[in-house]
């Protein structure tokens, strides 16, 4: 795509849980840049600690 | 997690929040600020050798306190970055006191006690908020003995026990006295739904009933010696795709047993430590006292506690229960009220995993509309590729990964082994070798010993083989010419206790991978060009959603509708709730859009054929045929027609809620119904829902529909039943306009789908109904003037089986299409390049349709973005001389890769499309001449290893 003046050329996304990577992996694969800001020190959120989903069990991380 | 850490269009910011933020949409200027990590990312490699050197102990958080970490830990085992932090708090080396255990142990100088963190300036055209929700604190509740009593544990503590990794290793133990419990009771609604003083929010948390079904079912899984499971609940809220079936199996369970009440307390034995729970069942009248070994309270969710902070930062405003608040104009769940700053998931009120993916993509969709792409970073003009031509020289890379391999494997005398396997011209040994250092030691040792094959015996190729390739490919070695052989995970992990025995099969595995890599050959990835367009199917709200985001992006898009008008099922609703829109108007404002934009609409058309696959499909109209790189299906669904079930066709006076809002529709104020105003109406939930009859699933959309429409009747002074199995307060607010219509007077009565509700009436007219109510046990006759029925969902047959025949897009058990996985992909299937959006899979409501639109749109978008897509090489291919055109292979593909073609003179021979072709190989081991060759995992490569590892046992 032609550079558009006038716009940024990233998308800042806040929270490294499940939307957040996701939202992240979306722009990412539209060749947006991204800075993905976690306050914790890891990305992962909640999901992470989940054992498993329902109702296909897969496993959460 | 991995995929996001990696990607190198994304930057990840850990231990960092946004402090300051300005601009407009399309030029925001944003301050970051990085909290000191102490520990260098660049440089640490997370071999842990500080954290067994580390001498503080302190509860983990991650395990909500359940397990333990050092004062220098990794948050859990597979975080990203997997870089260690110093919690300074915790930390022995303050001004005082000097410990440096941790700095001593590191070999790479990668711990600093006076690293100050720093603030960064980001300039970015748009911003999504994804910080999702907190757990509510059950203690809070003190009925509950929460944090009193050592036998009551938060779901999220189940969670962690659950686990395998986790602070018991996935065994189920009381915490008092660490035995396995015999009678576990399930408590819901904690923290949510909540009526008086201590009882949390009011809201419904959404995710809690179906975490509880699961847990039980894992709880069993993990004990099978589990007695009892007391699962005590309001309204069993089962409303996602392929839940309800979910929780319909869980009946089935005799461990399993549902009371619907919402325990008064609990006490504990101050010496058996045992719990007594006290109820009252609702459905029998009952009180009782239950004795259980541990309880387990569902706590709901709340909004995060830096919320606020965060929203004064952004400029942006939170709702009454402090999430981020929704503008409501939109109808769609996405936009905050700035523009330029959308929201996602928990953020902004309570949603399962699924939903806040959608959203998370939808977006991403919203933001991309305020940022410039940049073209991917490729900007290292490639190295012309070495030759690889003449005898095969295998270089063998043996990896310490820290201690996680050196630990258990002796490194040295595999490196002695390696040296003496045929073919093998070098062997090299490094602590790290996925380290910038150890890709550099490896980049080098291949040129300067012509290495024309490698092999890392190293860690997980899940991780690391792309690491390895790409500095392959860095320096003109076909990166295919690569073998990566997982020595941690498979001898050095599982076999730490036998060293001895865990070298000998590393032994043995590198001796199979060099084999196989003697036999490898280089493939190189295909580009085809992308066919830069869009195909919409279905005009309704999230076909237009779809390709309105498109458009917004400067996509060509095609928007196709069967019907003659845009709006889909939209335009016949009068009020969308939670912010009582009018339907019509968001339809119509949607509609004109599209009109004014360059989307090129097809009414009245419908699709004939398409073929082809991703980037290039061919399709067929009946107006016109053109091509599209990437199609979005957004049919929709239809509604059941009830029949005779409760008199439907019989009694006139028996509507369904869709015949009841066209009525609504066209009255305004006072409610008319054929000339007159009804004294008594009746509702019947889910009809043709929740039933194996018709759709085992939960439409959704309906108790929210049935309380909008209760509330618009009972303000006009009619007197309102709703009959129901369970309340399902989907969406925002719903809660809370169920609490609204019982305080206007809404009378709800539950009844059993064994004991449904019948319809009495004279002539064409019902005039009453006869329904059980549960805890009198008594027959309750309701005058109705008029009965309206909730009619569910269901798929739209001759679409869907129409779409799937063309597509081959599966559908699941409900009829509706199937997502790629439940979870993570809701709006992608199995077929590339072939989106979902709205309830083409599955009932939704406006908002959730809008969201998947959006949704739809971000993944199509990512697609035919680039001009090119590169097709991965490692696929099947046919040797033609060999092929006797059976067409076994043909028949069993589930991508319908291979297909016969006619080479003239009645010939045939299979051939596979690279672009279908997934590589999984069933049709090569299948194929009785062995005419199909899966590149990569050949049958001279796969024989070479079994040949090495069956007769060169040493």
């Amino acid at each position: 795509m032609a550079k558009q003046p006038g716009k940024a050329g990233a998308v800042l996304v806040l929270g490294g849980g499940i939307t957040g990577i996701q939202a992240a992996l979306d722009l990412a694969a539209s060749d947006v840049k991204v800075y993905l800001v976690e306050r914790s020190p890891s990305l992962g959120g909640r999901m992470a600690q989940l054992d498993k989903t329902f109702p296909t069990m897969d496993c959460a991380i | 997690m991995m995929d996001a850490g990696r990607h190198p269009n994304i930057e990840v910011l850990t231990n960092s929040e946004l402090v300051r933020f300005e601009g407009k949409p399309g030029n925001f200027t944003a301050t970051v600020r990085r909290h000191p990590r102490y520990v260098d990312e660049n440089l640490c490699t997370g071999c842990g050798q500080c954290v067994h050197d580390c001498p503080v102990i302190v509860p983990n958080e991650f395990e909500v306190g359940m397990g333990a970490r050092k004062a220098i830990y990794s948050p859990f085992p597979q975080a990203v970055p997997n870089t260690y932090i110093i919690d300074r708090e915790n930390c022995l080396n303050d001004d005082f006191l000097v410990c440096n255990n941790c700095m001593n142990s590191c070999d790479r100088n990668a711990v600093n006690y006076d690293d100050l963190g720093a603030e960064l300036r980001l300039a970015v055209g748009a911003v999504v908020v994804a910080t999702g929700f907190d757990v509510y604190n059950a203690s809070a509740i003190p009925s509950y003995g929460y944090g009193l009593y050592d036998n009551v544990l938060s779901n999220i503590e189940l969670e962690r026990v659950l686990n395998a990794s986790g602070p018991t290793r996935g065994h189920i133990v009381r915490p008092s006295d660490k035995k396995v419990p015999k009678k576990i009771a399930f408590i819901q609604c904690v923290g949510s739904r909540g009526e008086g003083k201590e009882a949390g929010c009011q809201y419904c948390s959404r995710y809690c009933c179906m975490n509880a079904v699961k847990d039980c079912l894992l709880v069993k899984q993990h004990e099978p010696d589990i007695e009892e499971l007391v699962f005590f609940y309001i309204d069993m809220r089962a409303a996602g795709r392929g839940f309800e079936e979910f929780y319909q199996r869980s009946l089935e369970m005799p461990e399993l047993t549902y009371v619907r009440g919402r325990p008064s307390k609990i006490l504990e034995d101050a010496v058996t430590k045992d719990l007594m729970v006290y109820v009252e069942d609702v459905e029998t009248g009952q009180v009782s006292r239950i004795k259980v070994d541990m309880a387990v309270l569902s706590t709901g969710a709340v909004a995060g506690e830096t919320n606020n902070r965060l929203a004064e930062v952004l400029g942006i405003s939170l709702d009454e229960n402090k999430f981020f608040e929704v503008d409501p104009k939109y109808g769609s769940p996405l936009h905050t009220s700035r523009e330029g700053v959308y929201v996602c998931g928990c953020a902004a009120g309570i949603n399962d995993i699924s939903d806040s993916v959608s959203q998370a993509s939808g977006a991403a969709a919203e933001a991309e509309k305020f940022v410039t792409k940049s073209p991917p970073a490729q900007e290292v003009e490639p190295a012309p590729e070495m030759d690889t031509s003449g005898p095969p020289r295998v270089g063998v890379f043996l990896c310490h990964c820290g201690i996680n391999i050196a630990g258990v494997l002796d490194v040295e005398s595999l490196k002695e082994y390696a040296q003496g396997i045929p073919d093998v011209a070098f062997v090299e040994e490094n602590l790290f070798l996925c380290s910038d250092e150890g890709q550099r030691l490896m980049q080098e040792k291949i040129a300067e010993h012509r290495l024309n094959r490698v092999v890392a015996a190293a860690c997980t190729p899940r991780t690391h083989e792309p690491v390895f390739r790409e500095s392959c490919q860095q320096i003109g070695l076909n990166p295919y010419l690569f073998e990566m052989v997982n020595v941690r995970d498979q001898c050095s992990w599982v076999h730490t206790g036998v060293p001895e025995i865990a070298t000998a099969k590393a032994r043995d595995m590198i001796r199979s991978g060099v084999a196989k890599a003697r036999h490898l050959q280089p493939l190189y990835r295909k580009s085809i060009p992308v066919n830069q367009s869009a195909l919409v199917v279905g005009g309704g709200v999230g076909g237009m959603a779809a390709a309105l985001e498109l458009e917004a992006q400067g996509m060509k898009v095609y928007l196709i509708e069967q019907q003659g008008r845009l709006g889909g099922r939209l335009i016949n609703l009068t009020r969308v709730y939670p912010a009582n829109l009018s339907a019509f108007e968001l339809a119509r404002v949607m509609v004109e859009k599209i009109k004014a934009s360059r989307v090129e609409v097809m009414t009245g058309t419908e699709i004939n054929a398409i073929s082809g696959f991703v980037g290039n499909f061919d399709v067929a109209t009946t107006n016109g045929n053109f091509k599209v790189g990437t199609i979005v299906l957004a049919t929709g669904a239809d509604i059941y027609k009830p029949g005779d079930e409760f008199s439907y066709d019989r009694f006139e006076n028996v509507i369904t809620n869709q015949e009841l809002e066209d009525i609504l529709h066209d009255t305004k104020g006072k409610i008319d119904i054929h000339g007159q105003t009804p004294e008594n109406v009746v509702f019947i939930q889910c009809v043709g829902s929740r039933s194996s009859d018709t759709n085992p699933g939960c439409s959704r959309y309906c108790c929210p529909t049935t309380i909008k429409q209760a509330i618009r009747l009972r303000e006009s002074g009619v007197n309102v039943a709703v009959l129901h199995r369970d309340m399902r307060t989907v969406g925002a607010k719903a809660e809370e306009h169920y609490r609204h219509a019982r305080e206007l007077g809404v009378k709800f009565i539950r009844f059993t789908p064994e004991r449904l509700p019948r319809v009495i009436g004279n002539g064409k007219a019902a005039e009453r109904i006869e329904v059980k109510e549960l805890a009198l046990d008594r027959i309750l006759d309701i005058p109705a003037d008029y009965v309206v029925l909730a009619a569910g969902m269901v798929p739209n047959k001759a679409t869907t089986d129409k779409l799937q025949d063309i597509l081959k897009v599966p559908r699941a058990a409900d009829g509706f299409f199937m997502e790629r996985h439940a979870k993570l992909g809701p709006v992608e299937t199995t077929t590339e390049g072939v989106f979902l959006a709205g309830c083409v899979s599955g009932p939704k409501d406006i908002a959730d349709s809008l969201a998947q639109g959006a949704a739809a749109a971000a993944k199509a978008a990512a697609i035919i973005s680039h001009d090119t897509v590169a097709l991965e090489p490692t696929t099947c291919v046919v040797r033609p001389e060999l092929c006797r055109a059976c067409g076994e292979c043909v028949g069993m593909c589930d991508y319908h890769a291979p297909g016969l073609v006619d080479k003239g003179d009645g010939v045939q021979v299979a051939e596979i499309n690279q672009a279908l072709c997934k590589g999984c190989g069933t049709c090569a081991s299948w194929c009785p001449t062995g005419a199909i060759v899966a590149l990569h995992f050949t049958d001279e490569q796969i024989n070479s290893m079994l040949d090495t590892l069956l007769l060169d046992r040493v």
